[in-house]
């Protein structure tokens, strides 16, 4: 059961526009992840992973082994230059779609 | 008229979220006596026993409704104003002063409670499941010795909002300029299972006073929600060179589907060289900073609408991911789904933001620049 429920079926369609539209897969050069990928400008990324994705990321298994430093994994920068060449190949529009 | 943008205001959750909640510093409820929290829409009693063990029980009588957060700690029991009935800790009914025996029905609600990090936390989940240990905020290592100031400890309350607004804060950019008066020179999110996280680097603006600082000070941010409820926020605040590091908890607990009850503390490290009462001070200081804005976020709360529907532009965060990922404490533990868990990663662009934002500062301090010299120029002939 959802539990903040929209009363307006046009609610749902924003839902799905701000989480889902426009992603493109992109997959680390470095390892098996696959990730959605949405670039509104050059300064802006939103990447969408998986548990899959997650599991495969070497970078991430690396950092779950040090003692140190808080529980949240900061961006992952081979995943990160993995999104900048795709970006430079041109695999991934930039510029957003009336907001989103 | 059709392409007016309506607000849905949505249908607010029944349920309380699932978590840890914080009531407080576990200090405030040792002097021996009951103590009443509005929580969940009831009223619960803490008190502390005989070994210094927070107990956490609904605060209304099973026998004819009394009230224990106005009876008195007898031994490690709650005894009732009404008619002496003692209540354990494990929420079951252990005395009876004039009855040859206990009904073997007595039992009441209770939360399971422990003292973490110096504070007193409570577990609540509507499908009544154990403490789950995996999810308890961190421990932060350091507080509650020397090398850190005592926690200051403020309380807020706002009493018509619903608490996701609060949390919506975490993707929140934009506001960090006109609500707390500093320009976000950088703004991440991360969400990964139970924790969402905001990164920001933030200098203070210069044009007004009263927000998170000045143009002298710049804030490096890290704040995770641990759960629906508990943030923890590692501050690097670099005054003129010289940098402090202050740990502020924020966290709340719903009192009603449309209330809720905002608790905040602050402890510094204590800098080298400085003696334990400038510390103090300084932790004081910077409580009063964040007291200010908090301040000022309920003030927006207890004024706005609630929205289901936000509408965003390119310079927003995540809001629909955010709650996307909250509503995991909103569903029966087995109806969590990998899109509310799944790591999202989320960096806004702030660069044109900030550009504007710097011209209309500057815009500011001109104006206010030719009316001093205006004032100046007048006072002169007084
Ligand atoms: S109502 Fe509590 S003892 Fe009677
Ligand atoms: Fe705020």
């Amino acid at each position: 059961m959802a539990s903040f429920v929209p009363t307006d079926p046009e609610t749902i369609e924003d839902q799905r526009r701000y989480t889902q539209a426009r992603l493109v897969e992109v997959a680390c050069q470095d390892c098996l992840a696959v990730v959605s990928v949405k670039k509104n400008s050059d300064h802006h990324t939103s990447i969408q992973w998986s548990e899959r994705a997650l599991g495969a990321c070497a970078e991430f298994a690396r950092m779950d082994h040090e003692t140190s430093g808080r529980a949240v994994h900061t961006p992952c920068q081979r995943l990160s230059a993995s999104i900048e060449k795709a970006v430079r190949d041109g695999q991934i529009p930039i510029g957003a779609e009336d907001g989103y | 008229m059709t392409d007016t943008r309506l607000l849905d205001a949505g249908t607010p959750p029944e349920r309380f979220a699932r978590g840890w909640y914080c009531l407080g510093l576990a200090r405030e409820f040792t002097d021996g006596k009951p103590h009443k929290v509005d929580a969940f829409g009831e009223k619960l009693v803490v008190w502390s026993d005989t070994q210094g063990n927070l107990n956490v029980l609904d605060a209304y009588c099973r026998h004819m409704g009394g009230d224990l957060s106005q009876g008195t700690v007898k031994g490690d029991e709650i005894a009732c104003p009404f008619h002496d009935w003692r209540w354990g800790g494990d929420g079951r009914c252990k005395q009876i002063p004039y009855a040859r025996r206990v009904p073997l029905r007595a039992r009441t609600q209770r939360y399971p409670a422990l003292v973490h990090n110096g504070m007193l936390m409570i577990w609540h989940d509507v499908e009544g499941s154990e403490p789950d240990m995996e999810v308890l905020p961190p421990e932060l290592p350091g507080i509650g010795t020397d090398e850190y100031t005592d926690w200051t400890w403020e309380v807020l309350d706002v009493p018509t909002a619903h608490c996701r607004e609060i949390v919506d804060n975490v993707v929140d950019m934009a506001h960090f300029f006109y609500i707390h008066l500093a320009f976000p020179t950088n703004f991440r999110n991360v969400f990964e299972g139970h924790v969402a996280t905001q990164f920001m680097e933030s200098v203070g603006r210069p044009d007004v006073a009263g927000g998170y600082g000045d143009q002298d000070m710049m804030l490096k941010s890290e704040a995770s929600y641990y759960g629906p409820s508990f943030m923890i926020n590692w501050l690097e605040v670099d005054y003129k060179g010289f940098v402090t590091e202050v740990v502020l908890i924020n966290c709340h607990v719903p009192t009603s589907q449309n209330s809720f009850k905002l608790q905040y503390g602050v402890c510094v490290k204590k800098p080298e060289g400085i003696d334990d009462a400038t510390a103090e001070y300084i932790g004081k200081k910077y409580s009063d900073m964040f007291k200010g804005g908090f301040e000022q976020d309920v003030h927006i709360w207890l004024n706005k609408a609630p929205v289901q529907n936000p509408l965003l532009c390119e310079e927003d965060g995540p809001v629909y991911q955010l709650r996307r990922w909250y509503e995991q404490f909103y569903v029966d533990k087995a109806d969590v789904v990998a899109e509310m868990t799944d790591r999202f990663e989320f960096e806004v662009d702030t660069t044109k933001a900030n550009e504007y934002w710097r011209k209309e500062v500057e815009e500011n301090l001109a104006r206010k620049a030719a009316e001093d010299a205006l004032a100046g120029a007048g006072s002169e002939h007084a």
